[in-house]
């Protein structure tokens, strides 16, 4: 690894002088676990490496306020995938942190490094979109709500500006009864990056949210609010059509050396699918 | 604790790897030492147009930046087989990750811009990384012609061609004639310790430490390139930590040893993941296999052509292709067999050793083979296999050893516990494939042992300890021997100025090998024993029988410590014993001897395959080895069952992948998959057949690779049987099953 | 190369110490403080040779830096067979079988140690999740996983 100097500003004051002084020579630092990788092999070289983990409002925490759950942006993906909370209203999102990586990792990854960092395989994301979060960004400007459908950009990019960081992650509390689930592809069982990442809503109104990751630059969000697909009585190939309607977006990467565009696309589908499926049949168990 | 011989005790040496004490090569610390860092370029094959080490050579802390200018003039190249490997790249590069110059200082931190720093300037030159490509007639040489006087194959990337064969394959009348060709990945070792290397001058000679497998020929290898006398190296070889024929043959240490003696101080090179990726790899392969049978099942012929690609430079990729092929027909009866296989050179990682050494490539090819002719014919694929296996007794190869077990049992046991020819449910399907590997076809261990005067035992050992396990057995043979409990036994490895010689640690040979040579040490210490109770007793020694850790005198028995102990009298002492353990060649074997024993393995398995995704889940995965005499039991289930998941990993994830440069893209653990405790099956289980008919001590046989070799053709057949799906090319990643399904639909 | 102090625990011992910031936990362990319990082969957080224990939780050292570390009590293989006795988890590993070659198996261990902490009863299933983030070359991981059920059987008869 090169050298760099290293920071652990413990508010956030503090933390916007240091931004403000390196500009784009600055990284934030919150688990590592995408950083780290990045600055040993390179590909990431800052002067100053900024730890926001003791800023006391990114502090780990998890909090039910009106009508929403706030995860701190450092709260890490074993407390995420544990918490009572998330598991009751979030379904999805527990799925998914509960797979990212391996205990270690889990411990150490958090929610706002998933999706700051903007893998198109982050696996938090899908959930995140489904159930419609907003980021909290701050800056010294003062605070903004992103909506998580405005937040990624492509692989290693987000509509974070400069000087900016995410200090929490607000998912507004469904107001009745849903049927979720995250599902993803990979190369084994054990773990590994996701060739497909997806996760899927349904509420009883019959709106059906898809999201999905890793087959293409971002991961998408797409609604069906026909009622057709969360409908069990509905015709397969109307459903059909309507899916291959809501993945029309999907562009997998020919580079990619997880699986090829083909199969990605036709898991996708089939992904989708059973994650259908597996919702409405959650939502109808309660 | 006894050490008992067929007893299972805790594993010798355990203490020290569950505690974190245990020390590997990386693990040592030497005082002054020097970190090295290779220099190396960003395509496979380059000319090297100037290296300018200046800025690397002005970073504080740098030592010494050493390229091949600096070396011994001309470069010295070495290798077991073939001396064509240069310390550093001459003139080009002919792999992705060959080292062109090393730097060595202070600091890891210091090495590594140092080694950053180094300006190669360099031209990117045409390379080739498949067989297709390197067989072209207008290929680039991997190897200069020069390198190989006199050899016609020299202005070809053909290495060598080996031939083996009997009967008359051509003009064999058969039945059914079934002719396919099958894929071999190219994998990796993965050894989760990477290699790592240190030098240091001693006296007038130079000390090496090496997580290596065969240390006294690594010494002969030094002691060559430095010009010093054996006894003026001396090689450490603490316990690697795995090494599965990664470890066996010099990598880095030629250098490491050179850069210590230039600089004057010790210096180490401990490996990245990805380096070992570019320093160890298996062959990958083309077999292509045409299978005659009779009606009734048995074969006519076999009529083998396997094409192994091997890296730039040869290590002992040669020998693996030449000896792995060899019994490709498998431990069946078949009258005419043609085995024709070929080591392709190529500007890629030069693959090596790999558990199995070059059979699983071509059992993976046969064994499908022939599942694919059971379902022509008609026939139980289980019900076929039997037919054909070779009984004891019977010369299956014709110039080789005889089947040396009664095989059927373990087939029979296989079939046995995967449930065979009961009723599947739907999805579900069952495969099963045997897998024979010859053992060690010469060998040479020597081992001395000390029974020390309170009763205790030293056995010195040149055997390498890689996990296998050596030292608990070896240390299970003096203790039943001389009757001392096995914590009262220590097993010296790893230092060739100690333990007398031993040829390798390879080809499952050492309980065999050097099994007999401790045993034969031993036995050297009783009859001492014999001779001191006869003086004591005051009888002829014909009387006396010392076995099993006992004196048994007319009438009575008495521990070995009784007569020890009053027969070295007031000053005390000690017993020493030497034993010898050779296995000889013969010129005119194919393989240049005849086995000391097959390595026999049935595996079968039970897969689920979810026909919408391609995955497959494993039911359950048998293994069953005869290995003639199980001296430990709980660690032939050890190596058996971590052979099967290792061939998992080849079977259903791992291999390279390339671009167009030759590079590895899927360089290190993130994007090379290997198998995860989840990534088991849901049950896996192992069993051994036991006759005493090993030539090792006890009537063992060597172990620990069968379970790995035909792995594959079991997966596949159960993956067949439950979809109707077939593929020839490993690994049986979802998608290719996924593909093949598509297929099936669409057609 | 500007260097940082931090004080922390390691195997219950305090520790003052001056180190680079981007020197990883590891790093530090093993060459600053001499503890090569833990080991290095990925540095990507797969392999989990580097595990070890960091305020109560697992981690890949290899993917966290030194000064991360400032004030955390460490425990790594080394602080576990406290005054030479080997724990329950340590025996069971030798009686079932669960070490080959050894490289991966502090990690092996300290996982598993880890897991029956957080979980006294775990089920199969959740053992093999519980240490799929640590490889395991040799294949150890029917023997390992045995090692763990046989410990939580010795603990609850
Ligand atoms: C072995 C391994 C397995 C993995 N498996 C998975 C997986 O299965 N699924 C998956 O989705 N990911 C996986 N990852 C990736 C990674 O663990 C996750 O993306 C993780 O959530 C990143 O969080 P972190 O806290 O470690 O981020 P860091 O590495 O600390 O940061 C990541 C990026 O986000 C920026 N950042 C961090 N926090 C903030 C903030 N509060 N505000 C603004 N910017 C910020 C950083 O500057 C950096 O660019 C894996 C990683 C490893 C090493
Ligand atoms: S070395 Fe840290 S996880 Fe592999
Ligand atoms: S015991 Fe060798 S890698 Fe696990």
């Amino acid at each position: 690894m090169q050298p760099f100097a290293y920071a652990r500003p413990t508010t956030l004051a503090e933390a916007f002088s240091i931004l403000q002084a390196y500009g784009r020579d600055a990284r934030l630092l919150a688990g590592g676990t995408d950083l780290i990788i990045r600055l040993r092999d390179g590909t990431a070289r800052p002067t100053i490496v900024v730890d926001v983990k003791r800023i006391p409002e990114l502090r780990p925490a998890i909090r039910k306020e009106a009508g929403r759950l706030t995860i701190s942006a450092t709260t890490v993906m074993s407390e995420i995938a544990s918490d009572e909370r998330v598991r009751r209203h979030f379904v999805a999102l527990a799925e998914a942190a509960a797979v990212v990586g391996a205990v270690q990792i889990r411990n150490r990854a958090t929610l706002g490094g998933n999706i700051c960092n903007a893998s198109p395989a982050a696996d938090t994301a899908p959930a995140l979109l489904v159930y419609g979060a907003d980021i909290v960004a701050v800056g010294s400007a003062g605070t903004r709500r992103i909506p998580i459908t405005d937040f990624f950009v492509r692989s290693g990019q987000t509509t974070l500006q400069e000087g900016e960081l995410v200090v929490a992650i607000e998912l507004p509390l469904p107001s009745g009864p849903t049927g979720a689930v995250h599902l993803r592809r990979t190369r084994r069982r054990g773990h590994d990056l996701a060739s497909v990442t997806l996760a899927c809503l349904v509420d009883a109104n019959g709106v059906t949210r898809l999201a999905f990751g890793s087959v293409g630059p971002r991961p998408v969000l797409s609604v069906d609010s026909s009622g057709v697909l969360a409908d069990g009585a509905a015709d397969d190939d109307a459903k059909a059509a309507l899916l291959e309607e809501m993945f029309a977006s999907a562009s997998p990467s020919p580079g990619s050396m997880r699986a090829s565009p083909e199969y990605r696309s036709a898991m996708l589908r089939l992904l989708g699918r059973r994650a259908v499926g597996t919702a409405v049949g959650r939502l109808a168990g309660g | 604790m006894i050490g008992r011989i067929g007893a299972s005790p805790q594993r010798v040496g355990g203490r020290g790897r569950v505690t974190g004490l245990q020390q590997y090569v990386a693990d040592i610390q030497l005082t002054d030492v020097l970190h090295a860092k290779l220099v190396t370029l960003a395509c496979a094959r380059g000319r090297i147009v100037s290296i300018d080490t200046s800025a690397a050579e002005r970073v504080p802390g740098v030592r010494l930046v050493m390229t091949a200018a600096d070396l011994p003039q001309p470069v010295p190249r070495f290798g077991p087989q073939f001396r064509d490997r240069p310390v550093l790249a001459i003139g080009e590069t002919k792999y992705h990750g060959e080292p062109v110059a090393a730097v060595a200082a202070d600091t890891k931190d210091a090495a590594e811009e140092a080694a950053r720093l180094v300006k190669v300037e360099y031209q990117e030159l045409p390379a080739v990384f498949t067989i297709e490509a390197a067989l072209d007639p207008a290929a680039p040489l991997v190897q200069d012609a020069d390198l190989r006087p006199g050899d016609k194959l020299a202005t070809t990337n053909v290495l060598r061609e080996h031939r083996v064969g009997w009967g008359d394959v051509e003009g064999t009348l058969a039945d059914l004639i079934v002719e396919n060709t099958y894929e071999f990945p190219m994998v990796t070792h993965f050894a989760i310790e990477p290699h790592a290397f240190m030098a240091a001058p001693d006296g007038e000679g130079i000390a090496v430490w090496s997580s290596i497998q065969h240390p006294s020929w690594l010494q002969k290898i030094l002691a060559g390139i430095l010009g010093l006398p054996l006894a003026k190296v001396r090689v450490y070889a603490p316990d690697p930590g795995g090494a599965f024929g990664g470890k066996q043959h010099a990598k880095y240490e030629p250098l490491v040893a050179l850069m210590a003696l230039r600089a004057g101080r010790p210096v180490r090179l401990v490996l990245t993941l990805e380096e070992t990726f570019q320093a160890v790899r298996r062959a990958s392969a083309r077999i292509n296999v045409r299978t005659g049978f009779h009606a009734d099942g048995s074969f006519a012929f076999q009529d083998i052509a396997a094409d192994y690609l091997i890296g730039a430079y040869a290590d002992i990729a040669d020998r693996v292709v030449g000896k792995g092929s060899y019994p490709g027909c498998g431990p069946y009866r078949v009258p005419a067999a043609r085995i024709i296989a070929r080591s392709v050179l190529s500007h890629t990682t030069p693959s090596t050793a790999f558990r199995g050494f070059g059979a699983p490539q071509v059992n993976w090819a046969v064994e499908s083979n022939i599942d694919a002719g059971a379902l022509a014919l008609g026939i139980d694929r289980l019900e076929l296999r039997l037919r054909n296996l070779a009984r004891q007794g019977e010369a299956f190869i014709p110039f080789d050893t005889p089947a040396d077990g009664h095989w059927e049992l373990t087939v029979r046991r296989a079939a046995e516990l995967i449930g065979w020819g009961t009723p599947l449910p739907p999805g579900r399907g069952r495969g099963i494939g045997v897998g024979i590997k010859s053992g060690p076809t010469t060998g040479l261990s020597y081992a001395t042992v000390r029974l020390l005067a309170d009763g205790s035992v030293i056995v010195y050992a040149g055997t390498s300890d890689m996990g296998q396990g050596a030292r608990t057995i070896l240390a299970q043979i003096a203790s039943d021997e001389l009757g001392a409990p096995l914590d009262w036994v220590a097993v010296v490895m790893g230092d060739t100025a100690v333990v007398p010689y031993d040829q390798q640690t390879s080809a499952s040979r050492s309980t065999v090998l050097m099994g007999n040579a401790v045993l034969n040490a031993c036995r050297d210490i009783q009859s001492r024993l014999r001779a001191m109770a006869a003086r004591l007793e005051g009888i002829d020694p014909a009387e006396i029988v010392v076995e099993h850790g006992v004196v048994r005198l007319p009438g009575r028995e008495v521990p070995i410590v009784d007569v020890l102990k009053p027969g070295l009298g007031r000053l005390g002492g000690e017993l020493i014993g030497n034993g010898e353990m050779r296995k000889e060649g013969d010129p005119g074997h194919p393989l240049g001897g005849s086995a000391a024993f097959f390595e026999f393995n049935c595996t079968a398995i039970e897969a689920e395959v979810d026909s919408q995704t391609g995955d497959i889940v494993l039911v359950r995965h048998v293994t069953v080895s005869d290995v003639g005499k199980a001296l430990n039991p709980l660690q032939v289930r050890m190596q058996d069952e971590g052979a099967a998941v290792m061939g998992l990993g080849h079977t259903l994830m791992e291999h390279y992948i390339f671009d167009e440069a030759g590079r590895i893209r899927n360089l290190g653990a993130i994007d090379y998959r290997i198998p995860t405790s989840m990534d088991l099956p849901l049950e896996l289980l192992s069993d051994m057949v036991e006759n005493e008919d090993g030539p090792g001590p006890y009537g063992s046989k060597g172990m620990s690779e069968g379970a790995l070799l035909c792995v594959s053709a079991a997966v596949a057949g159960a993956v067949r049987e439950a979809t109707g799906a077939v593929i020839r090319d490993l690994p049986l990643t979802p998608e290719r099953i996924w593909r093949s399904l598509q297929e099936r639909r669409d057609g | 190369m500007a260097t940082v102090p931090i004080d922390l625990t390691v195997n219950g011992r305090g520790r003052s110490l001056q180190v680079a910031p981007h020197h990883t936990l590891l790093d530090v362990l093993r060459d600053d403080l001499a503890l090569t319990g833990a080991k290095e082969c990925c540095l990507v957080g797969e392999c989990g040779a580097c595990t070890v224990i960091v305020d109560g939780r697992t981690v890949d050292s290899c993917l966290m830096l030194a000064v991360e570390a400032d004030g955390a009590l460490v425990t790594t293989i080394e602080g576990l067979a406290a005054g030479g006795r080997l724990t329950p988890i340590q025996e069971a590993f030798l009686d079932e079988g669960g070490v080959q070659c050894g490289f991966c198996i502090p990690g092996q261990v300290i996982s598993a140690h880890a897991l029956l902490e957080a979980n006294p009863h775990p089920t199969r299933a959740e053992i093999e999740e519980g240490m799929a983030g640590n490889l395991c070359r040799c294949g150890c991981y029917q023997q390992i996983i045995e090692a763990i059920l046989a410990t939580v059987e010795a603990a609850h008869p």
